[in-house]
């Protein structure tokens, strides 16, 4: 009888009420002297109820697990997509940056170069870009039942880390083949992937929430994304540029997560201003776009 | 005894014109919240929009156990109601006091997916109208047989005919324990003798103590399962009392009405 849809106060309610059960009829319980739920309009800023997001995490896991059955019935491939979106972006990459145009790649064979970037890559642009739709999509659901709003977003992020870890395996095995040599840095490697989720977490939940009352944003969306690659070395490495343009290419959270990422896994020497920079920007958007998803997550059932 | 159900002076505004609440674009939006911030805070949507309340001043109790029907004419707000309890949106003004679970019914089979089995889909829409798994799988049976859908358990739903996905998703709703249920006009469109099996369900629920909001248009059902019903008119309870009474005098006040 754990119904999610509630708070945490309701999680007391239940362990007490469960006893009792068993010593009255359901009708003659007694009646919490709170209020399990309490309506009332919207706030201005409304808190983040982490009990209630806790109490609701397998609705999480049912939405996650629902866009994974879902995404490759019908397709002849099916999951190996997850690896191929990356495999043959690298490719086109390898072959008109790394061959014709000759990029510098850190030293690094230009295709594992480009793989552990554009790794990183399509997870950011994938995750941000389904979770923007997500909410629209899923419109049916949020004007007929209640659950926390920002699992929706969550849960279309989460299964986009499911694909970056599946896709991860592919990375292993170039690592492997080019004889990337095991190194200390390599320990630092979570740490990059723990930055880039939050970074694409908060900007999927601001586009989620903008994409409600905007569909201008879905539009642009892409654009963007588009532009923001070539913003951040994805597909070169940020050698190339300038020392002086350094600390201004570096206010791009994405370019520190980025270069961090490959230089932890091919020992290359750590920018670490720019990793402290990706940091500090990333905390406070964090925050900042759950703040706004809630802010208009009391709407989103009238607007959507 | 106290209420399970404690409405006080609820009210919701929705704004009328193309778009509602909303300034048209996003660069006036960006322009607005830069150029005029106190009045953004104060007046958030000027009064350039007509508005219309869906629900005024509504106050009412409901004790534990009680099955309550709701009727009126269309846009009498019953269902502006019904969406504030389960928190679909939320109100204007006032306050709500829930004092146990609620689950809620205001479609059927809600977040089905066309391209998922029977099965799968009874995890799915269970999840989402807040069972855990455990849970599910103890009733899994016991659903699949109230829905009569045991040969079409591993059939994607987009194949179901419409009598089915009804039933399946009335299925797992019926077998909700929550402490108040929500009912929307969920049943009108399921045949005679489902109907009949589902409102014996909800009169089963309702001897086991669940607290039940029932909102129809069907007043036999409602004269059948409900103790107590209220009757809505323009945002607002117009009357209030056993079912035969008021039904009666909602009867009369529609046959007075002009027809066009």
């Amino acid at each position: 009888m754990n119904h999610p849809a509630n708070n945490a106060i309701s999680t007391v309610f239940e362990s007490s009420s469960a006893k009792s059960a068993l010593e009255f009829p359901k009708h003659a319980r007694q009646l919490p002297a709170e209020p399990v739920t309490r309506i009332q309009p919207p706030r201005f800023w409304e808190r983040i109820d982490f009990a209630e997001l806790w109490a609701q995490r397998e609705v999480l896991y049912f939405l996650m697990w629902r866009d994974l059955k879902v995404r490759y019935k019908q397709t002849i491939l099916g999951a190996l997509w997850v690896v191929l979106q990356p495999v043959l972006i690298t490719a086109i990459f390898t072959i008109f940056l790394g061959k014709l145009m000759r990029v510098p790649s850190d030293g690094i064979p230009y295709p594992v170069f480009a793989y552990a970037s554009l790794l990183l890559w399509t997870f950011v642009s994938n995750a941000i870009l389904s979770s923007s739709y997500s909410l629209v999509a899923n419109a049916q659901i949020i004007t007929r039942v209640y659950f926390s709003r920002l699992l929706i977003p969550a849960a279309t992020i989460g299964v986009r880390i499911v694909d970056l870890v599946i896709a991860s395996f592919v990375l292993i095995a170039l690592m492997l083949y080019y004889h990337v040599p095991l190194s200390w840095s390599m320990l630092m490697f979570p740490v990059f992937v723990v930055q880039i989720a939050a970074l694409t977490f908060a900007l999927g939940v601001l586009g989620a929430s903008l994409n409600v009352r905007y569909r201008d944003v879905g539009t642009i969306l892409p654009i963007l994304l588009q532009a923001w690659m070539f913003l951040s070395p994805v597909v070169y490495s940020s050698s190339i540029l300038p020392q002086r343009s350094r600390f201004l290419y570096s206010l791009n959270p994405l370019a520190g997560i980025i270069d961090g990422f490959r230089a932890s896994l091919f020992n290359l020497p750590f920018q670490w201003l720019s990793i402290i920079i990706a940091a500090v920007v990333t905390l406070p958007l964090l925050i900042l776009s759950i703040l706004i998803f809630r802010r208009m997550e009391s709407t989103f059932a009238d607007e959507v | 005894m106290r209420p399970i159900i404690k409405v006080e002076k609820l009210g919701k505004r929705y704004y009328l014109g193309p778009r509602e609440t909303v300034p048209p674009t996003l660069r006036e939006a960006i322009k607005n919240s830069f150029g005029t911030k106190v009045k953004l805070i104060s007046r958030p949507h000027g009064d350039r929009h007509p508005s219309v309340w869906a629900l005024k001043d509504v106050s009412f109790e409901i004790r534990p156990g009680e099955v309550v029907g709701i009727i009126g004419s269309n846009g009498a707000g019953k269902s502006t109601l019904l969406r504030i309890l389960a928190r679909i949106t939320r109100p204007t003004e006032g306050k709500a006091d829930l004092f146990g679970h609620a689950g809620s019914l205001l479609g059927v089979g809600t977040g089905f997916h066309p391209d998922l089995t029977g099965r799968e889909n009874i995890y799915l829409n269970g999840a989402i109208l807040g069972m855990n798994r455990s849970e599910i799988t103890r009733k899994f049976d016991e659903i699949v047989a109230f829905a009569q859908v045991e040969k079409f358990l591993d059939t994607p739903a987009k194949r179901y005919s419409s009598g089915m996905y009804l039933r399946l998703g009335f299925a797992i709703a019926a077998h909700l324990e929550p402490d108040i249920l929500l009912l929307d006009e969920v049943l009108t469109i399921a045949d005679a003798s489902f109907q009949k099996k589902c409102l014996e369900r909800v009169k089963i629920a309702s001897e086991g103590g669940m607290t039940i909001l029932f909102v129809s248009h069907n007043l036999s059902s409602v004269r059948q399962v409900c103790c107590r019903v209220f009757h809505f008119d323009s945002g607002g309870i117009q009357g209030e009392g056993k079912p035969e009474a008021v039904i009666t005098n909602y009867l009369k006040q529609v046959s007075a009405e002009p027809t066009y």
